[in-house]
């Protein structure tokens, strides 16, 4: 890149230097001025002026000039109101003018005490009104989903909201309804606004026009700490606030990493914390009696049986991860399982593996690349939202999008992914070729297959991405933490683990894993259960002893996401019940083994032999990614057996865990519109054939089950295949027989 | 010999002078000296004529009170339940008398005229939880707890500076 041309302009009688083309508002801020603004919000695309609070005299030009439209030239001298008059006169007769119809609800606002409409009316506004006559009033509040309230009131119409919705999403479902004095912001057609990222329009709004429905009335900017964490729902982290009050978590709001989420969350992250206060929370120790009750315990007695549990099945234990624990509670599990009982055998979420870590790139770098080509059955939306951004972002940018899927832009089987990789490593491939001459090209990998890291190097190697910086690789793995996790446990011990047979004892740690179905079957053959989850539904009927489990918003430690960047949690509020290293460090030492019950010293032991060594205390605030490893060379590849396909007749049944599921997700009341409806996919060939057209109910079969689903054409969807949410696949096979109900 | 030889003799000399004196001793609680109109004492929270509550739960209060001793949990009027005129009204109104120093800015903050400072000032008690004051404890008139022998006098205090005693 050639360096950037360099100006100078005079702010306030300050210089400046900026490069060419720079905001005026930025130039602004780095001479130490502020320009107030309102509407002006560079993360959504180029600025539209629309409030005119930014207003400065420029020397030369005969009127007040909106700075916030304005870039850096050189020799450009600027005045803002600090110096000039007129701009202050122009700001203030702007603030009027907001605060003609403005409401003035500052006492029953949820924005009073962060409000910007607030705060620069104090030190740039009149100090009273002269309007006489009664306000323009609306109905309010307006619940434009069961997540957002709009009050039509207090907007002052700087379309910050919409052009989120419109540019940065892309969902286009909040517009701006008529014109002039009379424009309004609405959803289209007054439907629920129903979008994975709606929730970023009520950190936009700067007034109350678009608040929180969770948060409304619950806290003031004065009664509330906010605790610097990171999401643990999905393997993207962002870097969030977690707002408490009296101990309780009220709200989460972005804490903008520009490298991860650029201040973006999705509404799973930002709303589904109430399910830390669900009713069927489980906060002590529970016993098995009789065959399916239970019976709380106290924690000694707990633990004694822990203790039996575990001395009685010695190394035939397995344990089923979730992918959703701290390193340090994975660690501390992994020392005490590992170390003290040699039961080495365990099931991982998700193997991601280290072969990707050669081409690690951040997030961000997606948004500056040129091509964009992701593999897999998932779309990325459901596996790591922000993710979705980023390639909005790029494609914003100009950069070509290929999705490589049953429904992408290159129609492709469902799992196939692997097979599509060694297709663009093939010389003839033309987006290979393409890959292969660009300098910023992104591979992601969106689906299942547990090797998917792996094929993805191998792609990427081929494509020559080695040296090239511009160029990188992402897996998006299922779980939130499960490359932290994997390290964690096998950080502990490494000797090789034997699958026991019988299991004596499966452990099950986390909702996750609690509610696969794959462990449910593993439990089916093991002699007793201890099951460690946060909820009593996930527990009943196949646990023999449940402990109390956390949530991420309350236990310290750390976690890795898919960037393979380490970053720190920390605890918002307390638990009901000790964390699990706090329980794990007692049971560890009726074992002859000493485990510290504290993140920070757990991390220390462990951090030489995963981290390289890195201290707990460096992993910041806003953590920086590891530099990219050396090029080394390839696990050997296995190819899984296609699944089988559609003959016509029978068509292949494509489940994907949508992005709004999930024991968390499913006991937020307010969350329950974004779950997925029952519904099944089809592509318009298939619907054809069958004479179903969208709406219509059918009925799913294979192998003597069947559902009834309301179906749904998708013109993108490749003939053969049918794709329903997994919590309404129920235990469908492979290949279903769709027919009209 | 001590540097003042009739130093004794001067002070005893003081008092003695006293015994001629009229005593102002007054003989609380049965008689109270009038008070300030001014004089802040318990708080009181106020409803407006048609019943509602003026308090709508905004914190404002809270935020100025310097010695932190109120808690405001807030909740949303409905049709059903309307307990004051806005959007919001407090669920929870809480003063920690305890702690409270009687300076007024919570009066000063609100921006509804929904609590003010009284001349109640008899809020002794024998535990300190007792003098966590509720809303209902709040938005009632005081009880008074002290007879008073001169209750014209105390209810309608004259300032001293009128009757110069
Ligand atoms: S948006 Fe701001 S100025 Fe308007 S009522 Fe709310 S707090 Fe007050
Ligand atoms: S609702 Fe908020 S963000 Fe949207 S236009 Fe109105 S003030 Fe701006
Ligand atoms: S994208 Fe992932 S990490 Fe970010 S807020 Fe949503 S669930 Fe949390
Ligand atoms: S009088 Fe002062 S100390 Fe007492 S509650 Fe009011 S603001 Fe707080
Ligand atoms: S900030 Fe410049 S016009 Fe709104």
């Amino acid at each position: 890149m050639s360096t950037p041309e360099l100006v100078t302009v005079t702010i306030d009688g300050r210089r400046a230097e900026v490069a060419k083309g720079t905001g005026l508002v930025e130039t602004a801020l780095q001479a130490g001025v502020e320009i107030p603004v309102f509407c002006y919000e560079p993360r959504l695309g180029p600025p539209i002026g629309a409030c005119r609070m930014c207003l400065v005299e420029i020397e030369g030009m005969p009127k007040l000039q909106a700075g916030c439209t304005l870039t850096a030239q050189d020799g450009m001298a600027v005045r803002t109101a600090a110096t000039s008059e007129k701009a202050a006169e122009g700001q203030n007769a702007t603030l009027e003018f907001i605060l003609v119809n403005h409401p003035l609800d500052c006492p029953v606002c949820d924005k009073g005490g962060e409000c910007p409409l607030q705060d620069l009316t104090f030190r740039y506004g009149p100090g009273n009104t002269r309007m006489i006559f009664p306000k323009r009033t609306f109905e309010k509040p307006i619940p434009i989903s069961p997540t957002i309230a709009l009050d039509r009131e207090r907007c002052i119409l700087c379309y910050r909201c919409t052009r989120f919705s419109e540019s940065v999403a892309g969902d286009g479902q909040l517009v701006a309804r008529n014109r002039g004095a009379q424009s309004a912001i609405a959803t289209f057609e007054d439907e629920p606004y129903r979008a994975p990222f709606s929730g970023n329009v009520i950190e936009l709004c700067p007034v109350g026009a678009l608040t929180s429905t969770q948060y409304r009335f619950e806290a003031r900017p004065w009664e509330i700490q906010n605790v610097p964490t990171v999401c643990a729902m999905c393997p993207v982290g962002c870097n969030v606030s977690a707002t408490t009050r009296e101990g309780k978590v009220k709200r989460i709001v972005s804490r903008n990493h520009p490298e991860v989420d650029e201040g973006w969350l999705c509404d799973k992250g930002r709303f589904a914390h109430s399910h830390l206060r669900a009713e069927d929370r489980i906060t002590e120790p529970l016993l098995r009696v009789r065959r399916r009750g239970f019976s709380p315990i106290g924690w000694d007695q707990a633990l004694d049986e822990a203790e039996r549990l575990l001395r009685g099945a010695g190394s035939r234990i397995v344990t089923a991860l979730s992918g959703s624990e701290t390193v340090e509670g994975a660690y501390g599990l992994a020392r005490l399982l590992r170390g003290g009982l040699g039961a080495h055998s365990a099931v991982l979420p998700e193997e991601a593996g280290h072969a990707l870590d050669a081409y690690r790139l951040p997030l961000s770098a997606i948004r500056d690349a040129e091509l964009v080509v992701v593999v897999g059955d998932d779309p990325v939306s459901e596996r790591a939202p922000i993710v979705d951004l980023w390639i909005r972002a790029a494609q914003r940018g100009g950069a070509e999008l290929v999705t490589a899927g049953p429904s992408g832009t290159l129609l492709a089987a469902p799992g196939s992914a692997a097979q599509v990789c060694r297709d663009l490593a093939a010389p003839g491939s033309e987006v290979g070729r393409r890959l292969r001459e660009s300098a910023r090209a992104i591979l992601i990998w969106s689906g299942q297959g547990g090797q998917g890291g792996a094929h993805l190097a191998a792609l990427a190697r081929a494509l020559g991405f080695d040296g090239k910086e511009g160029c990188g690789a992402f897996h998006l793995p299922a779980t939130p933490n499960g490359r932290g996790v994997a390290a964690a446990w096998a950080a502990a011990s490494d000797e090789e683990a034997e699958n026991p047979e019988p299991i004596s004892l499966l452990i099950v740690s986390g909702d996750e894993a609690a509610s696969d179905p794959n462990v449910r079957a593993l439990a089916e053959r093991a002699e007793a259960v201890l099951a460690i989850t946060m909820f009593h539904a996930l527990a009943v009927g196949w646990a023999d002893l449940v402990l109390p489990a956390t949530s991420y918003l309350e236990r310290d430690g750390t976690t890795m996401n898919l960037e393979g960047r380490l970053q720190r949690l920390r605890r918002a509020v307390m638990p009901p019940a000790p964390d699990e290293l706090a329980w794990l460090s007692q049971l560890a030492e009726r074992f002859g083994i000493a485990l510290p019950p504290y993140p920070a010293l757990v991390f220390e032991e462990l951090s030489p032999v995963a981290f390289g060594g890195l201290a707990f205390g460096e992993v910041g605030e806003r953590a920086a990614l590891p530099p990219r490893a050396e090029a080394a060379p390839l696990p050997p590849l296995e190819s899984a057996p296609p699944p089988p396909t559609s003959d016509g007749h029978y068509l292949q049944l494509l489940r994907y865990r949508p992005l709004f599921s999930g024991a968390a997700v499913e006991r937020v009341p307010e969350l329950q519109f974004q779950r997925p409806p029952r519904e099944v996919e089809l592509s318009a060939d298939d619907a054809e054939r069958r004479r179903i057209s969208s709406g219509d109910e059918v009925s799913v079969r294979s192998n003597g089950t069947s559902t009834a689903l309301r179906a749904r054409l998708d013109r993108r969807l490749a003939p053969g295949v049918v794709r329903i949410a997994e919590e309404h696949a129920g235990d469908l096979h492979a290949l279903v027989e769709v027919v009209k109900a | 010999m001590s540097p003042q030889p009739f130093g004794s003799i001067k002070g005893f000399g003081v008092t003695f002078k006293q015994i001629f004196k009229k005593p102002i001793t007054q003989q609380y609680p049965e008689y109270k000296r009038p008070l300030y109109p001014r004089f802040r004492g318990r708080h009181r929270l106020w409803r407006h004529e048609d019943g509602l509550e003026k308090c709508v739960g905004c914190s404002l209060c809270a935020a100025a009170c310097p010695a932190d001793c109120i808690r405001v949990v807030a909740a949303e009027n409905t049709a059903e339940h309307r307990v004051s005129a806005g959007e919001r009204y407090a669920r929870i109104y809480e003063i920690n008398l305890s702690r409270c120093i009687f300076c007024g800015y919570c009066e000063l903050a609100c921006p509804f005229d929904a609590i003010t400072l009284g001349n109640e000032f008899e809020l002794s008690e024998y535990s300190r939880d007792d003098l966590i004051y509720t809303k209902d404890m709040l938005l009632a008139p005081p009880i008074k707890r002290v007879p008073v022998a001169d209750r014209e006098l105390y209810d309608t205090p004259i300032p001293f500076y009128k009757t110069g005693s």
